[in-house]
């Protein structure tokens, strides 16, 4: 047995070297977190954190553990229904802005000369725009529903990764492999699905990583103006509510105003974590020092 | 926020040649305005909801006749052709005649005029403590974690840099603002004026609010370049040849590892004016941020127009910058295309 735990030299690195000591802790908070919010969709009753329980601005108790806010509504449960909405929000907006960006990216990369310079030009036309000032003036024009908030990040945030992986492609099809099977004939869907996959298919996941975390700042921070949904619990919606009755003259804060934003501040650690961490190991460069 | 745009030169340019190249970026940076110039004047029109909802409720609407409709439409100029709005548009961009905004009766180009120094001023002394800061710790970040120590420094980082701005703003207001009242919470001046203590203790609490979120970022950029220089071939060859450490990270590290930091930091400044719109409008800050939330929240398309033009053009400009002044640190790009 313990000669099998000998690696041998040379040998592929052992699977939990993926994430790393960081990374496995990021993973271990991001798991707790999405845990939490799969508590708050299967088992809290239809309604909580919406309907009024108790009595407005009540202290901490057994009954509500966070208190309630000014219309009597449970905080706690707000905080676990937002997780759900937080989450959602990100992973789906993460998953569309990731593959936009392959496919745009991609063909910007290997496409005809006239599709690239149309999709650089593009990109170069977003990138000069204020994200967020972009986002707040759609959401104020077109609504604030859950579905449109998405959409528009989905749209918003898809350039820069784009670019990314558009440089990604570009180095891989430089590659001395790529030009031999292409000598021997190989097309471009052949490459990318036999040889480029490899290379650039891990690029995804930090690109998946880093538009999950701009999403959720992103949506709690229109929320946080009064422009995302009211009716739907959610962390920056919370703190909104915070702003609007002035908790921050009483005590209060530290149990309303607290937790949805420490939430949010552990959520984009956890992701930045396992982000960072593989990053660090898809670059060659930095694989000894770290 | 990462909408970082290398600096290397496009091959396609042309000719190498230093003038060709920066005539080229020129011309780029034109189009690029250009159709930001299109796109800003179409958005608002694109979107429903139109400027009309302004001028009263829904059912106050409903009850204008079709000519009063059309009076403000052209009173206004919504009811003419596009190209024609559009042409008018263009001019009165080239003439900084902006219009006026049809909330508070200012002309547009009066009320920028009136919140861009306040943002200036917020931003740019952000942007000093910022960068000191978070190039000094990625400095010495990047020196240490290449010795094999600091690693907990990267977590520390990392968690500052997930902070929500808006968040951090209200904790800071609850206790340096409320609990222990040291600074003030609102505004830019006091309310004798314009003092140069007024204007300060009004800085704190946004500027720090924007340094504490920005220095994550800047810290974690500026050590990874460090630690890509620092085992680097021609640092590793320095090394081999017995330079001292001290000498090799002052003539050998630091210029090609702040190189890409100076790139991120100019592109950062451009739009810094557009990410302090939630810390203008917690503090309630008289700055561009703040006007131009205003503008979105009250449909006024002329200011919003107004305020998204400048938002723009500083990044623009910003972009441009950071590419003439590369080559003066860059040696290498200096003397043209090919690098």
């Amino acid at each position: 047995m313990s000669a099998a735990t000998v690696p041998e030299a040379g040998a592929r690195p052992r699977r939990r070297d993926l994430l790393g000591r960081q990374g496995r802790a990021g993973a271990a908070l991001l798991a707790l977190i999405v845990g939490t919010a799969a508590y708050g969709f299967f088992f809290l009753p239809d309604g909580a954190g919406k309907t009024r329980e108790a009595v407005p601005y009540e202290a901490p108790s057994g009954a509500h553990p966070l208190g309630t806010d000014d219309l009597g509504r449970d905080l706690l449960d707000q905080l676990l229904v937002g997780a759900g909405t937080s989450l959602t929000l990100a992973f789906l907006v993460a998953a569309v802005t990731t593959v936009l960006a392959a496919i745009l990216g991609g063909m910007a990369g290997i496409g005809p000369r006239w599709l690239s310079a149309t999709i650089m030009r593009g990109i170069d036309v977003m990138l000069v725009l204020p994200e967020l000032v972009l986002f707040i003036l759609v959401a104020t024009f077109l609504g604030q529903s859950f579905g449109i908030r998405a959409a528009i990040l989905a749209l918003i945030l898809w350039p820069a990764p784009a670019r990314v992986l558009r440089a990604a492609v570009l180095t891989s099809w430089s590659r001395a492999h790529f030009e031999a099977a292409r000598a021997m004939g190989a097309g471009h869907a052949w490459l990318l699905a036999r040889h480029a996959s490899y290379l650039i298919g891990p690029l995804l996941v930090p690109v998946f990583v880093r538009t999950a975390m701009r999403a959720i700042v992103y949506d709690a921070t229109l929320s946080f103006l009064g422009l995302g949904d009211p009716t739907v619990p959610s962390w920056g919606t919370t703190l909104y509510w915070v702003q609007v009755n002035g908790v921050f003259l009483s005590d209060a804060w530290l149990w309303w105003a607290g937790p949805p934003g420490l939430a949010i501040t552990l959520t984009v650690v956890a992701l930045a974590l396992v982000g960072t961490s593989i990053e660090d190991r898809l670059n060659p460069n930095l694989q000894e020092s770290r | 926020m990462s909408a970082i745009q290398t600096s290397a030169p496009d091959t396609s340019l042309g000719r190498p040649g230093r003038v060709t190249y920066l005539g080229g970026r020129v011309a780029e940076y034109v189009v690029v305005l250009f159709v930001a110039v299109t796109l800003n004047f179409l958005l608002p029109r694109a979107l429903p909801g139109g400027p009309l909802k302004l001028f009263g409720s829904p059912e106050a609407l409903a009850r204008l006749t079709a000519e009063e409709r059309a009076q403000i439409a052209t009173e206004y100029g919504f009811g003419d052709p596009v190209h024609v709005q559009f042409f008018a548009y263009l001019r009165s961009v080239v003439t900084l005649d902006l219009g006026t905004s049809l909330s508070d009766g200012r002309t547009v180009t009066e009320a920028i005029g009136e919140a861009l120094p306040w943002t200036l001023l917020l931003v740019g002394t952000s942007i000093v403590c910022t960068t000191l800061i978070g190039i000094a710790l990625g400095v010495i970040g990047g020196l240490r974690r290449s010795e094999g120590k600091g690693a907990g420094t990267l977590i520390g980082a990392i968690v500052v840099d997930s902070i929500p701005q808006f968040w951090l703003a209200m904790v800071l207001i609850v206790w340096f603002g409320v609990k222990w009242q040291v600074a003030p919470t609102f505004g830019a001046t006091g309310p004798d004026g314009v003092t140069v203590t007024g204007l300060a203790q009004h800085l704190v609490l946004p500027v720090a609010t924007l340094t504490i979120t920005g220095i994550g970022y800047i810290f974690l950029y500026t050590r990874s370049s460090m630690l890509n220089v620092l085992t680097s071939e021609p640092v590793q060859h320095a090394h081999a040849r017995g330079i001292p450490r001290g000498r090799l990270v002052r003539r050998h590290v630091l210029r090609p590892a702040l190189l890409p930091v100076h790139t991120l930091i100019m592109l950062d400044i451009g739009f810094l004016a557009a990410g302090a719109i939630v810390v203008e409008t917690v503090f309630a800050y008289p700055g561009l941020g703040r006007l131009t939330f205003g503008a979105i929240a009250a449909r006024d398309y002329p200011l919003m127009q107004g305020t998204f033009l400048v938002l723009t053009l500083m990044v623009v400009l910003m972009n441009l910058l950071a590419d003439l002044t590369y080559p003066l640190l860059d040696p290498r790009t200096r003397t043209g295309g090919e690098s």
